[in-house]
């Protein structure tokens, strides 16, 4: 019995042993540690990025996925402690308020000069002192060019979701914010209004079209669904519609005219990171063209680097045919969410009330 | 000695105070309370309930789950006797393995399984490939009450049929010998002996099945889809993406209360003697 006792902690002194190789004790010595806790968006990265990011700095990078904002915010309430989040704009806001975040160290980025141009001077964090863009994009419609008239699309915009020669044919995001969204905009509102009979309003859309449409509420299943063409219009963020016409040259994406969600998701540092100087090295090297490449060709959202995004969209590129790649930028009518727990509450209980009510 | 072990017992209730009983207090309190309290200052209030319970779409939500809860509730029983009477008749051997068969799926975790539906049940999913090769037009399966009711009876049968296979294991057999002796048919001995003396496994199983499937968010969610709301999934927005805490403790404990009420009818008919013939 000794005799194993004493085998087992020898194993164990060895495997702990292998862990300290030249590579990571010198990426100890720069940042002090060498792991980094990334907790991002599940398929959200390069099939690479991780384990070049690992080779090339000698560290251990442990990921974790949420799928939404609110879980991740949680998650970082209960105390979590990770070293580098990428959520969206309006929880980056809020994040900000609550001080929940640490200022970044811009000369630790030099690349965050590679930023493609529709993402400088954000509204939420102009300088980005807080957070560096991950990717970005719109939300818009994909629709089935064989099934649905492109003129009519243009011509009717989101109330195409109203139209009943489209009954059981449509496919909602469910989210109360993109659901809102479409029907403020479709009514001509701001999507961050407080305006109470506005909001009155788009409930009121958003049941005429649960009543009459038969929509089916999706996320993530809505790019299988499509590009099986089992529907033939769906409200989708770009970088989905992107991979959806990458797969189905039948599908065709329009921006309604009326305005939509110009979003972002950007890295940031939690107060509470245990390694933030290795999470700037990462905040650094996802700005990197070959990271930057990986991560778009991958996911097919558009990157936040310029030149990346220049060469993607280029004629030759690989998404130079794809109408859905690139962002529309300096549009007047499409806007980025703001921060606003109490009218996020509401939201958020209409949309579950629009949902039951059938 | 006596004393001793009560104090041994000692560490397991403090745990079972930190992890049961003060997170339901919690779950009271905030739903006796309005949003925006502090540690200082707390408001009591009923604005909570009175907010459920006056809206008509959260009632057609609870009405929907309670049907659908007691669906799957019916169809286990339904189901699940006559798998538990004929493995409980078997030889002792057999018996284990099938058993067996029946907690074996309960290895694998819960939502993995449902995620297994999703792709049988779907558009272009195992079921209607088949359906292709034999030359029949696919169905639509997924988002209905069908697909969810499936999802639930699946998932939470195992518990019924092994209730009511201990309740059938545990009962002496010579009460059987006895009918036959005096010259009961197998119909009548089962009618008067054997389904009253398993009634206590049914309502455990009732139990345990009915509360899952009433509270149940994600099997609705994944094979109902988005469009599927049920009271769990109420639960869960209010939790989750409103942020509404005190809403949402209001409306868990008020289908606490519900469950409640309506075990200890269950509970009531079962041991009313004149509710199953010949119980003295």
């Amino acid at each position: 019995m000794k005799k194993m006792i004493a085998l087992a902690i020898g194993a164990a002194l060895l495997l702990s042993g292998c862990g300290g190789d030249s590579a990571t004790s010198a990426a100890e010595a720069k940042y002090g540690s060498s792991t980094l806790k990334l907790y991002n968006w599940g398929e959200y990265m390069g099939e690479n990025l991780i384990s070049n990011f690992e080779d090339e700095f000698g560290v251990k990078v442990i990921v974790e996925y949420f799928d939404s904002n609110e879980m991740m915010y949680t998650k970082l309430q209960a105390g979590d402690a990770y070293d580098v989040i990428v959520p969206s704009d309006y929880m980056i806001e809020r994040l900000m308020k609550e001080n929940m975040l640490q200022k970044l160290d811009l000369s630790l980025i030099p690349n965050i000069s590679n930023l493609a141009e529709g993402l400088k001077n954000l509204p939420y964090d102009a300088d980005n002192s807080y957070c560096v863009p991950y990717f970005w994009g719109n939300v818009g419609i994909v629709y089935n060019h064989n099934n649905v008239d492109p003129a009519e699309v243009e011509r009717l915009g989101y109330n195409l979701l109203q139209d009943t020669t489209y009954k059981g044919r449509i496919y909602v995001y469910d989210s109360e914010r993109d659901s809102f969204m479409m029907a403020l905009k479709a009514l001509g509102y701001s999507m961050n209004t407080e305006n109470e009979s506005e909001i009155e309003e788009a409930y009121n859309w958003l049941l005429q079209m649960n009543d009459t449409m038969e929509p089916a509420y999706v996320t993530d299943e809505v790019i299988d669904g499509m590009i099986n063409a089992n529907k033939d219009i769906a409200v989708v963020y770009s970088g989905d519609a992107t991979t959806i016409l990458d797969e189905n040259e039948d599908m065709s994406f329009f921006l309604p005219t009326e305005g939509t969600n110009l979003w972002s998701d950007s890295m940031v540092i939690p107060a509470n990171a245990e390694n933030p100087l290795l999470a700037h090295e990462f905040i650094n090297y996802v700005l990197t063209h070959d990271a930057s490449y990986d991560n778009s060709e991958t996911v097919g959202y558009p990157s936040s680097n310029q030149e990346v995004l220049d060469e993607m969209s280029a004629a030759d590129g690989i998404y130079g045919e794809n109408e859905a790649y690139l962002p529309r930028t300096d549009y007047a009518k499409d806007e980025v969410f703001e921060d606003n727990p109490v009218l996020k509450q509401k939201l958020a209980e209409l949309w579950i009330k629009v949902k039951a009510s059938h | 000695m006596v004393k001793q072990f009560r104090n041994m017992a000692m560490p397991y209730i403090v745990w079972m105070v930190a992890i049961i009983v003060l997170p339901m207090l919690l779950i009271v309190l905030y739903a006796f309370t309005d949003k925006g309290n502090d540690v200082t200052t707390i408001r009591f209030s009923l604005e909570n309930f009175a907010r459920f319970f006056s809206d008509t779409v959260f009632m057609s939500v609870l009405k929907r789950s309670l049907y659908i809860a007691i669906l799957t509730t019916v169809i286990c029983i339904l189901l699940g006797y006559p798998i538990a009477y004929a493995i409980a008749s078997r030889s002792e051997r057999s018996k284990l393995f099938w058993i067996l068969l029946i907690t074996l799926p309960t290895w694998i975790n819960m939502l993995v399984r449902t995620y297994a539906w999703m792709g049988i049940l779907q558009d272009e999913g195992v079921v209607n490939h088949l359906l292709g090769f034999l030359g029949i037009p696919p169905i639509t399966m997924i988002h209905t009450t069908f697909a969810v009711v499936l999802g639930m009876v699946y998932n939470f049968i195992p518990f019924m049929i092994l209730q009511i296979y201990t309740a059938l294991t545990k009962m002496d057999k010579s009460f059987l010998e006895a009918a036959s002796d005096l010259g009961a048919n197998a119909v009548q001995s089962f009618l008067r002996i054997t389904l009253p003396l398993s009634i206590p496994g049914v309502i455990s199983g009732i139990t345990l099945v009915f509360l899952p499937a009433v509270s149940s968010f994600f099997i609705p969610k994944l094979l109902g889809g988005g469009q599927y709301v049920l009271i769990g999934n109420v639960i869960e927005t209010e939790f989750l993406t409103s942020g509404d805490w005190n809403f949402g403790s209001a409306i868990s404990l008020a289908m606490a209360v519900i469950i409640m009420v309506s075990m200890y009818i269950t509970k009531k008919v079962d041991t009313d003697p004149g509710a199953n013939g010949r119980r003295e």
